[in-house]
């Protein structure tokens, strides 16, 4: 008994008392958007991992556009299954970004998404709450996929200023895989 | 108040690029990483080819070398002689192939080498480190 429903509340009652309901899982709420169940599943394949050439050219992009508007960054860059290939830390970027850098790429690699994605769920509200139970997720904008040939190659993670900030940075990065 | 030198993004260029062009010239496929007095990481690059166990080997031993301001084949040959509580010592990785970068008598931080022989592993750091003169 897998299967998503949408209950009614009579339904609902109806599935608390039936066989087939676990007793320790609540009825659905039908304004949750997590109920649905979409047809299709898109997604973005991965390829080879990024060659260090083309991982140095995205990180150079990343550290002369930070150094461009004054900002100190650290700036990983992951292969599909967010294992580091390539890392600098600016000089006077704060230590905590060293670890949170390379959390953001691999969340990118491993979701195939951008982690502004989980950023912009969990603003929504209580319904995307689950997303931070999810391994390895990290709810904060700066990580981004780098796709070469229509295939995930690596992913680029950046942080030392606001999540905004790490964005710019990091889109400037994945601007030079192109 | 006491002053020490301190490892920039460009001394860590320095080494990384001089490391890998060891590595290179010997047809050798490493990662090399590059951490400060603390044990932060400053720089890593994984060549093409070499494993993300490389990645976090190098990292390890230059975390090793730079925190214990020792060389790695230190660790390793103490445990070698006999020494076995040396194992339990904190997070410390006891191979060959990290070493201590030392500017003005003070260890800056580590050089972590993986991808080879562990005695080759260290001659690349040993070429890296040199590029800072």
């Amino acid at each position: 008994m897998l299967g998503i429903r949408i209950f009614t509340a009579a339904a609902c009652a109806a599935a608390l008392v039936a066989s087939t309901a676990f007793a320790q899982v609540p009825p659905a709420d039908e304004k949750n958007p997590n109920e649905a169940l979409p047809e299709k599943h898109t997604y973005t394949p991965y390829g080879e991992t990024i060659k260090l050439d083309m991982a140095k050219k995205v990180a150079e992009a990343a550290l002369a556009e930070s150094t461009k508007r004054g900002w100190a960054m650290c700036i990983t860059v992951v292969g599909p299954t967010g294992d580091l290939v390539y890392f600098a830390k600016m000089d006077d970027c704060q230590y905590g970004s060293i670890s949170i850098s390379q959390h953001k790429a691999r969340a990118a690699a491993k979701f195939r998404r951008p982690t502004l994605a989980f950023e912009r769920l969990l603003g929504r509200g209580d319904y995307f709450r689950y997303l931070t139970s999810l391994d390895d997720v990290i709810a904060s904008r700066g990580g981004n996929p780098i796709v070469v040939g229509g295939k995930i190659v690596g992913a680029i993670g950046v942080s030392g200023g606001t999540g905004s900030q790490d964005e710019v940075i990091s889109q400037a990065g994945v601007a030079a895989a192109k | 108040m006491k002053t020490r030198p301190m490892l920039t993004l460009d001394d860590c260029r320095k080494v990384s690029a001089a490391a890998e062009a060891e590595a290179k010239r010997n047809n050798w496929i490493v990662a090399i990483a590059i951490l400060d007095d603390g044990g932060h990481l400053l720089h890593l690059v994984r060549m093409d080819g070499a494993s993300p166990f490389n990645a976090r080997t190098a990292v390890a031993k230059g975390k090793t070398a730079a925190e214990t301001r020792r060389s790695t084949l230190v660790w390793e040959e103490r445990i070698k002689g006999g020494r076995n509580s040396m194992l339990g010592m904190p997070k410390i990785t006891p191979v060959q192939g990290g070493l201590p970068i030392v500017i003005e008598g003070t260890c800056v931080g580590g050089v972590g080498v993986s991808g080879v022989q562990s005695h080759e592993d260290e001659q690349i750091a040993a070429a890296g480190i040199k590029a800072l003169g």
